[in-house]
């Protein structure tokens, strides 16, 4: 109940905030953090919940973010349908790779994802008739959608937000539906699971798919917000970003990971004050969070609920 | 007809031949007991049996259907049903939540069902949890149903592991070694309740150690010794008989040759 309320006044909050802050750079950091919110969920919905340390998450943002531009400057199709095509690419490449590689073992599975993503950026560099190479696709047109010209900050911050709000729904959805705890059931225990009959295979595979898909779309949205697509879009630092957010979030946790996410994407503009130090300063923030919480915000919680179980039982 | 029949089972790893050209049956209604020293590829027939391994020669039957060969979950869905000897549970899941998860009680239920939360899954799932109170109710864990699994002890988490598999209705329950590591004065309640829920009509297969424990709620008792059926028989035969007192308790006065001490 108290959550429902909290969630409605944050919607209320953002929806609003274009009204309070007219400054770009305050709405522009605003559209990176509901981009990256959604492919942090993402990838917590396959690391989380399916226990799948998935770095092809880079390769879908990528993959995502070339297709619409491609789509759009080449193929001269409307903004949304590119968008749309930046998903289904995804998914595709998603159902095709993990039919194969989510038969391996967890570890196999991080080093594949990795070098499918490092394989993209070779891809996005090298594949020059198509990608244009080093330099990339400048000049993206605006996005715009029935003609709807997102053409300014504010516009563009609704319709990330939008954006937002219908794929964290989306994975609210799911992860709180039997099929969430059916994936951390095989995350837990894959051979439990098989053993009470549960097919662990179609559930990881939907996981997987599913997370690409939309980080696939947020790329598709975001090369839109920068205008541009280049190899430096394949860059780790974007990786590095929803990774961080779903471990200080709490692998495995929906809130968890999307109030730590609103945190970290807060956290180098509240400390804006000390320009020189930010950076440092946003450094060991992370590492003091990794050796206080390694769990994540999401384990403080759940430790101390499990302490209150256990003090009630003794 | 036998409930479960297994016939020729060949199983070897790295030329070690852990099970060989083993045969036995299960009657329905039995609880049979599942004996052997340790080595004597109990484990590994189970494991055949159930999927976790591929067996390299032999088949196996669930009543009419061949399960030879088939994946765990679906021998699961065929109601064939196990535990695990070093015991698993949703350690993270709170009891209610550890039954819920088998597959069983929502079979016909899809995926899309489950995400919009349609009338479909709501019943199915309205009637689980009560099946899941009555199940943790059976095993005696009502006090602990919204704890987490994690903090229950070893038999505790046995008597759970047990509680889960009679959520699917199975035809044939596995049991891997339910009282090894048990509290001896939990083992006669674990006895009561094996007894208790096979007289309403779940058939038991038990590895155990435990003679004492088989002898006093097996109908019927298998032997495997170095991966073949040394015999079989109801307990009372199986205690008396030689060959068996030689493989499994040792020979009096020197031990047989090549075989472990019995722990």
């Amino acid at each position: 109940m108290t959550r429902a309320v909290f969630t409605a006044a944050a919607l209320i909050v953002l929806a609003a905030l274009p009204l309070f802050v007219h400054s770009n750079y305050v709405l522009s950091i605003a559209v990176s953090g509901f981009i990256f919110v959604v492919c942090a969920a993402a990838l917590n919905l396959i690391y989380g919940f399916a226990g799948l340390l998935s770095f092809a998450q880079l390769g879908f943002w990528g993959i995502g973010g070339y297709v619409a531009a491609i789509a759009v400057i080449d193929g001269r199709l409307p903004f949304a349908a590119g968008v749309i095509l930046a998903g289904v690419a995804t998914a595709c490449v998603a159902l095709i790779i993990g039919v194969a590689i989510l038969r391996t073992n967890r570890h196999a599975f991080v080093i594949v994802t990795l070098t499918f993503a490092l394989l993209c950026a070779l891809v996005a560099r090298d594949w020059i008739s198509v990608t244009r190479g080093p330099l990339g696709i400048p000049g993206l047109p605006p996005a715009s959608i029935l003609g709807y010209a997102f053409s300014n900050p504010t516009r563009f911050y609704y319709l990330a937000f939008a954006f937002a709000v219908l794929a964290l729904g989306l994975l609210y959805a799911l992860v709180t539906s039997r099929i969430g705890l059916l994936l951390k059931a095989i995350k837990q225990n894959d051979a439990l699971a098989r053993s009470q009959g549960i097919s662990p295979m179609p559930y990881k595979l939907m996981a997987f798919v599913l997370s690409a898909a939309l980080t696939g779309m947020a790329g598709g949205i975001y090369v839109f917000h920068l205008r541009v697509v280049d190899p430096t879009f394949l860059d780790f630092y974007y990786m590095q970003t929803f990774l961080i957010f779903v471990v200080i979030g709490g692998p495995g946790s929906f809130w968890g990971v999307v109030i730590a996410s609103a945190l970290m994407v807060s956290l180098p503009e509240v400390l804006r004050f000390t320009n020189e130090f930010r950076m440092v300063i946003y450094g060991v923030v992370l590492v003091l969070a990794m050796l206080v919480i390694p769990r994540g915000l999401a384990g403080v919680f759940h430790d101390r609920r499990l302490r209150a179980i256990r003090a009630a039982l003794t | 007809m036998a409930l479960l029949e297994v016939l020729g089972l060949c199983k070897a790893y790295r030329g070690v031949r852990a099970v060989r050209d083993t045969s036995f049956h299960v009657e329905p209604g039995t609880i049979t007991g599942l004996i052997g020293p340790n080595g004597s590829g109990k484990t590994t027939a189970i494991d055949c049996i159930t999927g976790f391994q591929k067996s390299d020669a032999g088949r196996v039957r669930l009543g009419d259907i061949d399960i030879t060969g088939r994946p765990p979950e679906r021998i699961a869905r065929a109601g064939l049903l196990r535990t695990f000897q070093a015991v698993r549970v949703y350690e993270d899941f709170d009891l209610m939540q550890n039954l819920v998860a088998v597959a069983a009680p929502f079979a016909g239920v899809t995926g899309a069902d489950m995400l919009l939360r349609r009338r479909r899954f709501r019943d199915a799932h309205e009637r689980t949890r009560a099946r899941a109170r009555e199940a943790i109710d059976l095993v005696g864990l009502t006090r602990l149903i919204e704890a987490p699994a994690a903090i229950l002890s070893y038999g505790q988490k046995k008597l759970l592991a047990l509680a889960a598999v009679l959520m699917a209705n199975p035809k044939l329950v596995i049991l891997d070694e339910p009282v090894a590591g048990v509290n001896p004065t939990r083992v006669n309640e674990i006895a009561d309740l094996l007894r208790r829920i096979n007289r309403q009509g779940t058939t038991f297969l038990i590895i155990e150690h435990n003679v004492e424990f088989i002898a006093s709620i097996c109908d019927h008792v298998l032997v495997l010794d170095q991966g073949r059926l040394l015999t079989q028989g109801p307990p009372a035969t199986i205690r008396q008989d030689a060959r068996v007192l030689d493989a499994y308790l040792g020979r009096e006065g020197g031990r047989p040759q090549n075989r472990e001490a019995v722990s």
